[in-house]
């Protein structure tokens, strides 16, 4: 093992903790998705790709900061959302796994094609944010854009923890996350249910990449990582709720961070990965694992 | 008028047929039985109701009103509630959750803190496990919420499929007891599934019996207690 300098390992470790608030995030929309509807939508991350795209259109046109954007984005996805789900979620409900699969890969493909021929694989970053200056904490650098970005993650996670535990349409959500069937019977229209979790669940993708073009770039591939990160956090903390995506946000932030610091930068998918098979080597169901 | 009527009901599920022609009223403040052996179609005749079967052909109508072409839902909203079989509570949500579940209808919604105060008073059980996973609750607790949850919706009609299934004798007579209750004292109409024929035809005003989907036999409660095709058959007395 290479030596560290112990205060860059730390700084690294409170990036880590950072950018793990902001894969929660990222992955809470696909655990809502998951967890109410039983749907696998593979086309997650590449919403984050479109909304970070979209998010260079808006700020560069616009010219207003890309957190900023959100206040359009976040809507709009809301509405993509819902209309996806009305136009081809809602006619495989009830279908074989394998052709929801197909579906959703099949939505994934057409976003990723979609940047691609517009964007022709180019990565495109906003030049401005007023998020771009560093932060010193004592030894310890942070830059403001990501201390940004991780805060807003923290309340955004904490609102819908609010609305799934605190209002009639989170019971309803988590009702149907239970039992479909007897959420009907109980008066609750289960579609309705299906159609605006499905746009939250998208809507929180443009949050995410809206916090992140402050800080990053979007690329046609964006979606690769995202989607992958996502799955990972779902399937380790996806059964325990808000909290247990949470949990396991910071758990592969910190990881990476520490792959990071302690081998290279190349290391941070490999040191993922690694801690993603050993959890589930020792704990099949995940953190929180129920049934 | 009949307050719920099944007319010449043909329904199953998909391309398998259940029920064969099956007429039925259910008379308002009435406690109306059906019985019948396992698989006979009782359940699916409350689901039918509810509309969570292929109604091939036949009316239902509800306070006048045909209802066999609305959504689950909607039914709910118009005053059906049902407890399904094998109690099927929200086993994540806790117990104050699953009564909140239960409410989610504009009918119930604006009522809720009322409604919540008359269950809490028909089970006071409940009102002590209000933040309890209902996961964790006994299967006589169960039942109880999974009828306080169907209440929740202020139904004028409440469908129950064998409410006692799995209990401990003791908790069959409180079972029975309570929805005797629902009928004198709340005023509820009670269409009731049960396997516990003798109970069932004690407090019943009227009764159905179902045999391979088709009704074989019908009457007040009291006169089909005397009935010797159905002390054979069941064995109830
Ligand atoms: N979801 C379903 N899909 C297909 N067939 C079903 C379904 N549910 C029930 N059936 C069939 O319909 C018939 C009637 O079943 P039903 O559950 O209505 O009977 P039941 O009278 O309620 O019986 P039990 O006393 O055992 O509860 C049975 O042959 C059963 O196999
Ligand atoms: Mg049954």
């Amino acid at each position: 093992m290479i030596s560290v300098e112990p205060m860059l390992l730390v700084q690294n470790i409170v990036n880590g903790v950072f950018m793990g608030l902001i894969y929660s995030l990222v992955a809470l929309g696909l655990a809502l998705i998951f967890g109410v509807m039983d749907i696998i939508n593979f086309a997650h991350g590449d919403f984050v790709m479109i909304g970070a795209y979209l998010t260079f259109l808006l700020a560069t046109t616009l010219l207003v900061d890309p957190t900023l954007t959100a206040f359009i984005t976040m809507p709009l996805f809301f509405v993509i959302g819902v209309a996806v789900y009305k136009g081809i979620i809602e006619r495989v409900l009830g279908a074989e796994p394998l052709i929801q699969i197909a579906v959703t890969v099949g939505l994934l493909m057409v976003l990723r094609n979609l940047a691609l021929m517009i964007f022709k694989a180019e990565p495109r970053g906003v030049p401005f944010t007023v998020f771009g200056f560093p932060i010193n904490v004592g030894p310890i650098t942070i830059a403001a854009s990501r201390l940004v970005a991780g805060i807003v993650s923290l309340v955004a996670l904490f609102l819908v923890h609010m609305l799934l535990t605190r209002t009639k349409w989170g019971i309803a959500m988590r009702a149907t996350a239970d039992d479909r069937e007897v959420a009907e019977l109980m008066g609750i229209n289960v579609k309705k249910v299906y159609a605006v979790t499905f746009g939250l669940g998208i809507s929180l993708t443009a949050l995410a990449a809206a916090l992140i073009m402050t800080f990053s770039r979007a690329d046609p591939y964006l979606g690769l990582l995202y989607g992958l990160l996502s799955w990972v956090i779902v399937a380790m903390g996806g059964l325990g709720g808000v909290i247990g995506v949470l949990a396991s946000g910071l758990i592969i932030g910190v990881i990476e961070a520490i792959g990071i610091s302690v081998v290279s930068a190349g290391a941070r998918e490999l040191f993922i990965y690694l801690t993603f098979f050993l959890i589930l080597w020792f704990r099949p169901r995940g953190l929180f694992g129920r049934r | 008028m009949a307050l719920l009527e099944l007319k010449n009901v043909n329904a199953g599920y998909g391309e398998f047929r259940v029920l064969f022609d099956v007429s039925a009223k259910v008379e308002r403040g009435q406690i109306v039985a059906i019985v019948g052996p396992n698989g006979a179609g009782k359940t699916t005749t409350l689901r039918t109701i509810m509309g969570m079967t292929t109604l091939y052909s036949g009316d239902i109508v509800f306070n006048g009103r045909s209802i066999t072409r609305m959504p689950t839902h909607k039914r709910v909203e118009l005053g059906l509630s049902m407890v399904p079989e094998g109690r099927r509570v929200f086993r994540t949500l806790t117990v104050y959750e699953n009564l909140v579940a239960g409410a989610i209808t504009k009918r119930a919604w604006e009522k809720l803190e009322d409604t919540l105060e008359m269950v809490y008073n028909i089970f006071p059980k409940l009102k002590e496990r209000r933040n309890q996973i209902a996961g964790t609750l006994s299967g006589g607790e169960a039942q109880m919420l999974a009828i306080a949850r169907a209440l929740m919706s202020r139904p004028d009609v409440l469908l129950l499929d064998e409410p006692s299934l799995g209990l401990a004798p003791k908790i069959v007579i409180q079972i029975f007891d309570v929805v005797k209750k629902l009928r004198d004292e709340a005023e509820k109409t009670i269409l009731l599934v049960e396997q516990h024929v003798k109970h069932s035809l004690e407090i019943a005003d009227y009764a159905y019996v179902l045999e391979q989907g088709r009704i074989v036999l019908e009457g007040e409660a009291q006169k089909l207690m005397k009935d010797e095709r159905l002390k054979k058959a069941y064995l109830i007395f």
